[in-house]
């Protein structure tokens, strides 16, 4: 195989002075011809297995980088679901029926999970964030990477106590469950980005049908792509 | 640019054209003045020892002093001088190759005794075969240059010297003419499909602003096309030692009958641009 | 011409069809060059002997003393003035070439010792065939990889090759020549180079046999070695050690004091070699490389007794400094195994006028131990001073004493020189690079290949407000500060700096760049060393620093990067 020098460079993941060097000492199974790296990709493969190097060929794209968190709210929303009636008087009852109504587990033994790390993060502080809405979430991102980003709305059947911050019994509920951290935030700046309009909250309160309340949030969330204050 | 200052008139004027040539070209010069009468060059595959005359040890008190009067003769800043860090044997210093050009001492390449011989002498060929930097050989005294001739004769080398030219005209925007001695009757053609092979075609129509062929019969005497205020740019010419013994090569017809700055480009040329 | 170029490009290919490896390449280059060095050896054995036929018919005569100056001075302008290759030991340079150069060597030094050691010893000087003939079969090793463009790594086998086959040649002692270099020369004991240079080695003996015959340099008597001997042995190794610190620090203080003379080399050459040539005249036995000597000494029949062997003993030293300190060319170790064998002597007679009948063996046993105490002592080689004096005495059944007193000695003479005598230069000037150590992998990365080019610079006039949206956008801390009207670097821009005045929204407008940043930061330029600069880093506490070449700002250099280069590299030279 011939690959120009720098494209090889990219593919060992280090900078064409080193790849330069390396042939030039033989520390490696390349041959150089002008400007372009002559090798066997067998032999290359087996090479960097061997000294723990990675080598990507060229066109193939880089494993382990995680995509850049682009999901919008409204996709997370749809497939965590929008749920009414949710029933419960207490912060734990309430949790324990959200987990059971959140749409994509796979497993009860999954469910569980997420109730146990729901209620652990609500001991450590409220999640309830104002205007009658908290957002319970697992502290650390679920372990099943199977599971995509995904919120399940709760219009609950009476008002909670959850401690808000406003001291506002909650009635509306944002669970949210992510893979990454950083997906985490993204959506989580979202809702609040959504809950600081009035207009926002007003919808809340008429509790509307799925497909009106995703059509809101969609506008909203237009709104904010566009970058309107 | 590498440069041996020798501390003498004629050293002047070499250190004038490299001067020049860095000033056109913005590439920054790198001023040796020896301290030791010979050093080693350590290229990829070959190590050459070059031997300098005691001239080149004369006065050294005074030797900085005169660089960077050149240099501000040529509107220059001082230039950065370097001293050697490691050696070989305590009086045998080693010169790194990681410069863009080199500007060949005098003493390899002395035109005043054998200009009539037409002579490269095999310690420059052998620099230039393994360096992977142009290698610059002034003219006895100092002479500017505005345009870039390059010799073009088809084959790997001459690739490289057309891709230099390009770099040299992108640093300095002068005009590049391309002239090639064509051998029997091959035609036009033959050179296109060649420079198509080298993947130069479009760099070919960038840069060449004119392109002269003329047959290889008569060389000497279509070399006065060649202007004489133009850098020249060749290609060395892989001959081996014997056919050196019946034939001239090239490269020492182009040294002897042109008065030219001559810019040689060796197989391990490598385009760091 | 074509074939040639033809068989090159087979060469270069081969690696693909042998699975991508090139072990039984190299072996037979090994084959090549060990037999190439082979007969380098012989043809500098000849030389010697030419040498001293030549000069033999004048040492009758009153001058006879003259000789090693003449010698040394030839050998000295041959060197210099004819071959223009600036002199050295001959080891150091191999071993700096394989540090620093991947192991490329000048086409003279080929034979360039050769001529000019058989100069110097031929008539007369006191110094030794081996460093000479190592020189040239590794820069044979050397060629005939650059003819071929084989790779550095190749390329350094090829030059342990020429020096097992040299060595190997030269003694008729093909382990002492694969010791020698692993030890030395290569100093890396891995397959992929014991096996062409042990195959070198042999060509280089067979070679050496089939042109010379098959004989062993030092014949000796059977040797009855009793525990007595092996405990001695302890002893002997201390006054081996002693000798050993002489013989370095003189060849130092008259390396030092011939400096000083204002004479050109050749002249010094000259004026040490006279004063060898007076010794001379009052004991003959410390001129020449001296074996049949010690041919004499290992035989048991040496006349005289403790006083005659201990001035021997100081002469030899003083000619070898004379000779080798003041320009002359050779080797030092045929030297230290002479002045071995007259501590070994010396050693024995002092014993046994104290204590007659003590020890029950020939005092040639003890002149081949002193030989061995000697060699490991000076190279601080000790398996290579074992192997070889076993080899080329044929004295198996002192393998006990003999390993005792090379390992002590060595062990002595590390305390009070830490650096063997072949390395001390190198690594004063930090050129002694062994496979597989911090410094080799500091050496090897060169600060280009660390930069990083994803900075963001800003301009001098750039006000504070517009920075404040540069680094919004950006996901460093650093931010070169460059003069916009000459492209020139001007100082450094550390976010933790200037946070707290990041927010003031006062100060956007009214501050620029140029009076918040440091001037006058540390830079680097992009061909300093790498070791270097790390230095610096630790001095001033940094992690990253600019780097500047012509005043120009090209990238940063920090140590998170060189963490993860530091760890490929090394990855990359410690598995085979």
């Amino acid at each position: 195989m011939e690959v120009p020098l720098f494209e090889f460079a990219e593919c060992m993941n280090t900078d064409p002075g080193t790849v330069e060097r390396w042939i030039r000492q033989g520390r490696i199974p390349v041959k150089r011809k002008g400007d372009s790296c002559i090798f066997n990709r067998e032999v290359l493969e087996k090479w960097a297995a061997a000294h723990n190097i990675r080598f990507v060929m060229p066109g193939k794209a880089r494993p382990g980088e995680p995509e850049i968190a682009s999901d919008s709210l409204v996709a997370a929303m749809a497939s965590g679901g929008v749920h009414y009636d949710v029933p419960g008087r207490s912060v734990s009852e309430v949790l324990r029926a959200a987990a059971d109504r959140l749409e994509g587990l796979p497993d009860r033994e999954s469910r569980d999970i997420l109730y146990e790390k729901l209620i652990d993060r609500e001991q450590m502080m409220s999640t309830g964030i104002g205007k009658g809405v908290a957002v319970p979430h697992p502290r650390t991102p679920l372990q099943d990477k199977a599971v995509d980003a995904r919120i399940g709305v709760c219009f609950l059947e009476t008002p909670v106590d959850f401690r808000a911050v406003d001291k506002k019994p909650v009635d509306v509920l944002f669970v949210l469950v992510t893979p990454s951290a950083r997906q985490h935030l993204h959506l989580l700046s979202r809702i609040s980005f959504c809950l600081r309009e009035d207009a926002f909250l007003r919808i809340l309160n008429q509790r509307p049908d799925r497909e009106r309340f995703l059509k809101a949030v969609a506008e909203f969330e237009n709104r904010l792509d566009q970058g309107v204050p | 640019m590498f440069h041996v200052f020798r501390n003498t008139p004629h050293g002047r004027e070499a250190l004038l054209q490299t001067a020049y040539f860095c000033r056109k070209m913005r590439v920054s010069p790198v001023v040796y003045i020896p301290s030791h009468a010979r050093f080693l060059l350590y290229m990829e595959n070959d190590v050459i020892q070059v031997d300098l005359d005691p001239s080149y040890l004369r006065s050294p008190e005074t030797a900085q002093a005169h660089v960077n009067a050149v240099m501000a003769e040529m509107g220059m800043e001082p230039p950065r001088f370097f001293s050697p860090r490691h050696f070989s044997t305590p009086s045998l210093p080693d010169v790194p190759v990681i410069f863009n050009f080199m500007t060949c001492p005098e003493i390899l390449s002395d035109r005043k005794g054998k200009t009539g011989s037409g002579y490269i002498g095999p310690r420059v060929r052998r620099i230039f075969k393994a360096a992977p930097f142009p290698l610059l050989i002034p003219p006895p005294v100092f002479k500017p240059f505005t345009s870039i001739a390059v010799m073009f004769g088809g084959s790997i080398n001459a690739a490289n010297a057309l891709r230099l030219a390009v770099r040299l005209k992108r640093l300095s925007g002068m005009p590049v003419s391309l002239y090639t001695a064509e051998e029997g009757r091959r035609g036009k053609k033959y050179y296109e499909k060649l420079m198509g092979k080298n993947a130069l075609t479009g760099v070919f129509a960038q840069t060449v602003s004119q392109w002269h062929l003329f047959p290889a019969k008569h060389f000497i005497e279509n070399l006065f096309l060649i202007p004489h205020d133009a850098l020249v740019v060749a290609g060395a010419y892989g001959h081996g030692a014997i056919r050196r013994l019946f034939r001239k090569s090239t490269l020492d017809v182009i040294q002897t009958n042109l008065p030219n700055s001559l810019l040689i480009v060796g197989p391990d040329y490598r385009q760091t641009v | 011409m074509a074939a040639y170029s033809k068989f090159k490009r087979w060469v270069g290919a081969s690696p693909q069809w042998l699975g991508g490896d090139d072990r039984l390449l190299l072996i037979a280059f090994g084959a090549l060059v060990g037999s190439c060095c082979g007969v380098a050896a012989v043809v500098l054995n000849a030389g010697l002997h030419a040498m001293e036929g030549l000069f033999a018919g004048y040492r009758s005569f009153w001058w006879a003393f003259l000789l090693p100056g003449i010698g040394a001075a030839l050998s000295s302008v041959f060197l210099e003035k004819i071959i223009r290759e600036g002199a050295g030991h001959g080891v150091p340079e191999v071993v700096y070439s394989v540090s620093r150069h991947g192991g490329l060597l000048r086409m003279r030094s080929m034979f360039s010792r050769l001529v000019s050691s058989s100069l110097t010893i031929g008539s007369g000087g006191s110094a030794g065939p081996e460093a000479p003939v190592v020189m040239s079969g590794s820069a044979i090793g050397s060629n005939i990889a650059r003819m071929f463009s084989l790779n550095e790594r190749q390329r350094i086998a090829l030059v342990g090759c020429g020096s097992a086959g040299a060595v190997a040649g030269i003694f008729n002692a093909p382990i002492a020549g694969l010791v020698f270099t692993i030890e030395v020369i290569v100093g890396e004991w891995t397959a992929r180079h014991v096996v062409p240079i042990a195959v070198a080695s042999v060509a280089g003996a067979q070679i050496s046999r089939l042109l010379q015959g098959n004989q062993i340099p030092f014949t000796h008597l059977h040797f009855d070695v009793a525990i007595s001997t092996t405990i001695a042995a302890g002893g002997l190794a201390i006054v081996t050690a002693a000798a050993c610190i002489m013989l370095t620090r003189a060849l130092r203080q008259s390396h030092h004091l011939s400096g000083k003379v204002p004479l050109p080399l050749w002249g010094r050459a000259a004026i040490g070699g006279c004063l060898v040539g007076i010794i001379g005249i009052f004991l003959p036995q410390v001129l020449g490389e001296g074996y049949h000597v010690i041919q004499k000494m290992v035989e048991g029949s040496f006349p005289g007794g403790f006083a005659l062997v201990l001035i021997l003993l100081l002469a030899k030293i003083a000619a070898t400094s004379l000779t080798l300190g003041w320009g002359g060319s050779g080797g030092i170790f045929a030297p230290c195994l002479v002045v071995g064998s007259f501590s070994g002597l010396m050693y024995y007679r002092g014993i046994d006028a104290l204590l007659p009948g003590i020890l029950q063996v020939n005092e040639g046993c003890f002149a081949l131990l002193g030989m061995a105490g000697m060699i490991s002592g000076m190279l601080q080689a000790p398996l290579t001073a074992i192997f070889l004096i076993v080899e080329i005495t044929g004295g198996y059944e002192t393998i006990l004493p003999l390993i005792l007193v090379s390992v002590i000695s060595t062990t002595i003479c590390h305390i009070f020189e830490p650096a063997s005598f072949y390395f001390r230069d190198l690594i004063e000037k930090g050129h002694y690079l062994r496979p597989r150590t911090d410094a080799r992998v500091l050496a090897d990365l060169q600060i280009s290949e660390l930069i990083e080019k994803d900075c963001i610079t800003v301009p001098k006039n750039m006000s504070m407000g517009d920075f404040v949206k540069v680094v919004q956008q950006s996901r460093r801390n650093y931010f070169p500060v460059l003069d916009e009207a000459t492209g020139e670097f001007a100082g450094m821009i550390h976010l933790d700096d200037i946070r707290p005045y990041l927010l003031d929204t006062l100060l956007h407008d009214t501050v620029f760049l140029e009076q918040i940043m440091s001037a006058g930061v540390e830079t680097v330029d992009i061909d300093d060393d790498l070791a270097e600069v790390l230095d610096r880093m630790d001095d001033t506490g940094s992690f990253s620093m600019p780097v500047v070449t012509n005043r120009r700002f090209v990238g940063m250099l920090s140590k998170a990067t060189l963490l993860d280069k530091y760890r490929k590299e090394l990855m990359l030279q410690t598995t085979d």
